[in-house]
């Protein structure tokens, strides 16, 4: 890959180098399979964190995993390196069962925000110094955080209308700012699915956003603890992020349950997986790219009827391949389901057309939308995220790279047949809307690149080496309190999985990182003093699914 | 050279169709009784073909020209080429419920609809259709639709402010703003059509386009302003598109944006009323342009009626083919665009059209 050699490689922390900077501070070790893992007490998480980012260069908090044992509450910070995803840490926050209080993160990352807020919501624990302690997923008017120990889920509980159908507030007005407050959502033609955003306009500019989610809250991580390992957690990721990036999700769940249970995947099975997952990709991307051109046109035009013919090409052969349009459920542990549809040439040829025609298309979305003057007058320096802020809010997929933040876990945590192909991580310095939107055009002729490859060695393969599975014990039971957080690379940016074995067939816990919840939150910094239709064409280009988001 | 407009005769001799429809009647025996009701007839008579084709064909036109940009097939089930959704249309928006929002500001509320729908009607009364359907023929026609046209503008303005709902607010602003901002560059545009015919008059300014620009090998091409000043043309069509507030101009409804702007709290009738008056405006529109641009309903073999039409609907056509291309511009940006580039390019026509025309005359 052309783009690794320009990069510059971080300095290599070693573990010993991480105990040196930590002290005392570090109570002891609770290493997970994935990173080493350092014991703090609640009090030190600003200093500890800070220290990571500032002097061993850990500037990514992926994620924010809450859980209550018998005998206390345990946050884990898993930190990374933009520059180098394999390089993690995980710093794990102990807090008494009686008084679960710990100090926030987010003066540290901005990002810790929503993930302390979720934490709060579903596990209960409180955070110290924490800007909006509220619940974030579930009404204010919850009693009980649902995946603490001794919560009924028996009990129903009613959400009366008056607390919770946030009723149209008395506009915000005072002697100076005279201001307005709008409900933009939950019900909103741009709000692309059940999103809420509280928004103070002065005229048409925006002073203040405030996303409200939860709305499509399904208990996802709850569910998949009341699964098995082997089949019945992986028909769950394909309702997160549900529009079409099926595939890609369930490899997130593979992949961290591969590693936690120590199982190879074979090179054939994987092959069909990097080409079935970028397939979801470029139809993913399609779908970006129409309901965000339907957010900037303002209707059901051309391109957005343009991008879904030729997305449901891409759903054509998916349906081929795994029998299903949206929810595939097509990976297993170990592989996947089946070997690819008879007769093969057929499938081979019916793809290779399809990429075949695809440059002519991305030619004719070039002409339609990004020379389009209007277009770009509407897109430049709109929704602009600097760098910066990118790490700060812990954003990632084409939202990052399209603010030149060259992060791609494909090529930079390696996993499947990625690094065996030619292929290159597209980034753009815009940090505007337009950026995003050419970082989404060109991944989808990437994308292309690599299932062309794949086709060549799925074409090719001998007969009798097509090993779909990998031979996985009928019932998985991982070592009790085994640990492990992974990551791949979805549609919308880096999507992880934290798994707890606790000895029994189904995770003890089970953490999902939606790169779109942690997208969704930049929103404030992409928006404000901007216009209306800005925020607008500022959501659309984030290219959030509310399923992700809420899970 | 068409300048001589001023000295034109005026057409006294057309039969107007209030008159002609008195004559066939014998209404007009009845003194001023009669001649009022056969003018009401006449009236009658226009309006309905005017609302057949806006508020029957032009829903169905608009689904069917929409799909044929963005590849699909649209309505087609229910009667031939799906004309008869025409009718499933009517019974589903006149049977729903009406919903008036609680703190409607009544009077402003009911009255806004029908501003709304019948400005624009009350335009087509001095528009010259061809084939005698011509219903008053006054000596500042040109002013006078203008000023009917602009009426429209109150009645978003009533509508927008009168829902009680912030997104209607909004729109009902974004529409002050885009009309003025838009009526003054279309207004002065077609001043300069104003100092080529030399009067207000509709039937004199059809008349003035009736001449021969030039003659291509025995090929008449008539004087029709928008071939005599194309660039004129070009300022009074991008000012309508966003008179009626259609792309890449529809900030006022910008349904992504302010969900459906001054129209978000309309429902059953009261919508169909707005609806039916957005596309009576765009139809008004294209009548305007095809009067004072394209030489009005004169045209080879055809009667002038269908000519008149097929002008019309070539204006709809275009306000159909840019919304399903091209995207909306911010508001503010509609507005710099208006005031900065629009007025200033309009009072440039207007002078130097004013010039050559001295120069020449």
């Amino acid at each position: 890959m052309s783009t690794e050699l320009e990069r510059q490689q971080p300095t290599e922390v070693s573990e010993d180098d991480l105990e040196v900077l930590l002290g005392d501070r570090a109570l002891g070790r609770d290493d997970h399979l994935n990173a080493p893992g350092f014991v703090i007490r609640p009090d030190d998480v600003q200093d500890v964190l800070t220290d990571l980012r500032d002097e061993a260069g850990f500037d990514h908090l992926s994620c924010l995993t809450a859980q209550q044992y018998s005998d206390r509450y345990e946050s884990i910070y898993h930190l990374k390196k933009y520059a180098d995803p394999t390089q993690e840490v995980s710093v794990v926050v102990p807090t008494s069962t009686d008084d679960p209080v710990s100090q926030s993160a987010e003066p540290v990352f901005r990002t810790a925000d929503w993930h302390e807020r979720e934490a709060f919501d579903l596990v209960g624990i409180d955070y110290e110094g924490h800007p909006d302690p509220r619940r974030i997923l579930l009404p204010e008017t919850w009693q009980g955080h649902p995946l603490s120990e001794g919560y009924d889920q028996e009990k129903p509980q009613i959400v009366t209308l008056s607390e919770h159908a946030n009723p149209i507030q008395p506009d915000h007005h005072d002697e100076e700012s005279d201001t307005m407050f709008l409900n933009i959502g939950p019900h909103h033609p741009a709000t692309h699915g059940v999103l809420h955003v509280k928004t103070v306009l002065d005229g048409e500019t925006v002073v203040d956003v405030d996303p409200d989610i939860g709305y499509l809250h399904r208990c996802e991580e709850q569910m998949c603890q009341q699964g098995t390992y082997r089949h019945q957690i992986m028909p769950y990721p394909d309702r997160w992020d549900y529009v079409s990036a099926g595939l890609l999700n369930e490899w997130a769940y593979a992949r961290t349950a591969e590693d936690l249970a120590d199982i190879e995947v074979p090179e054939y099975a994987q092959i069909i997986r990097t080409m079935s997952a970028e397939l979801c990709r470029i139809a993913s991307h399609m779908l970006a790219l129409g309901t965000f051109a339907l957010d900037v046109y303002g209707d059901f035009t051309a391109v957005f009827q343009y991008a879904f013919r030729d997305r449901e090409v891409v759903q054509d052969i998916l349906e081929d391949l795994t029998g299903q349009r949206l929810m595939f459920n097509y990976f297993r542990l170990g592989g996947v389901a089946w070997d690819l549809p008879e007769p093969r040439d057929e499938f081979i040829a019916k793809t290779r057309d399809f990429l075949d025609e695809l440059p002519a298309k991305v030619d004719e979305y070039n002409d339609m939308i990004t020379s389009n003057e209007i277009f770009q007058i509407r897109c430049h320096n709109t929704g602009v995220l600097e760098p910066e802020e990118v790490k700060d809010y812990g954003c990632t997929g084409p939202v990052a790279r399209g603010s030149g933040v060259d992060y791609d876990l494909r090529r930079d945590d390696p996993y499947g047949y990625y690094e065996n192909l030619e292929w290159d991580v597209i980034t753009e310095d815009g940090c505007d809307n337009y950026a995003r939107v050419l970082v989404r055009m060109q991944e989808v002729e990437e994308s292309a690149k690599i299932i062309e490859q794949c086709l060549d060695l799925l074409e090719d393969w001998p007969e009798d080496e097509r090993d779909v599975q990998a031979n996985v014990p009928r019932t998985l039971k991982p070592d009790a309190d085994t640990e492990v957080y992974r990551a791949v690379e979805g549609a919308k940016g880096e999507l992880g999985i934290y798994i707890r074995s606790d000895g029994t067939d189904k995770p003890g816990r089970f953490k999902i990182r939606s790169p779109c919840f942690s997208n969704l939150q930049a929103l404030e910094a992409m928006s404000e003093g901007e216009y209306i239709p800005d925020l607008v064409a500022s959501l659309g280009s984030l290219d959030i699914v509310l399923g992700e988001v809420d899970r | 050279m068409v300048g001589e407009g001023a000295t034109l005769p005026l057409q006294t001799d057309t039969v107007l169709l209030p008159e002609r429809v008195g004559e066939l009647t014998g209404l007009d025996q009845f003194g001023v009784g009669g001649e009022l009701l056969a003018a009401f007839l006449a009236a009658f008579i226009v309006g309905n073909i005017m609302l057949a084709m806006t508020g029957v064909a032009g829903p169905w036109a608009k689904r069917k020209i929409t799909a044929a940009f963005t590849d699909r097939i649209a309505v087609n089930r229910l009667g031939p080429a799906g004309l008869l959704i025409i009718v499933a249309d009517s019974v589903r928006l006149l049977s729903k419920e009406l919903i008036i929002p609680e703190d409607a500001d009544r009077p402003a509320y009911d009255l806004a609809p029908i501003v709304i729908a019948s400005s624009a009607l009350l335009g087509f009364a001095v528009i010259p259709m061809g084939s005698g359907i011509h219903l008053a023929d006054p000596e500042v026609g040109l002013a006078f639709v203008f000023a009917v046209a602009g009426i429209a503008s109150i009645g978003l303005v009533m509508a927008g402010y009168a829902s009680a709902n912030k997104y209607s607010m909004l729109g009902g602003l974004r529409a002050v703003a885009q009309n003025v901002a838009y009526e003054i560059p279309l207004v002065v545009t077609g001043m300069s059509v104003v100092i080529f015919a030399g009067t207000l008059q509709m039937s004199a300014i059809v008349e003035a386009q009736a001449q021969t620009l030039v003659s291509l090998g025995g090929l008449d091409i008539p004087a029709w302003y928008a071939l005599v000043n194309p660039f004129a043309f070009v300022l009074f069509l991008v000012a309508n598109f966003a008179e009626v507030g259609r792309n890449p101009f529809d900030t006022p409804e910008a349904p992504t944006e302010i969900v459906a702007g001054y129209q978000t709290e309309y429902s059953s009738v009261y919508f169909v009323l707005i609806y039916l008056g957005e596309f009576i405006h765009i139809f008004l529109g294209g009548a305007i342009i095809a009067t004072i641009f394209l030489g009005g309903p004169a045209g080879p073999v055809l009667p002038g009626i269908v000519w008149f039409i097929i002008k019309i609907w070539a204006v709809f056509f275009l306000t159909q083919w840019l919304r399903s291309a091209i995207p909306r511009v911010r508001i503010d940006q509609l507005i710099e665009i208006g005031w900065k580039g629009l007025l200033v390019l309009s009072f440039a026509n207007l002078v130097i059209t004013a010039v050559i025309v001295g120069l020449i005359a």
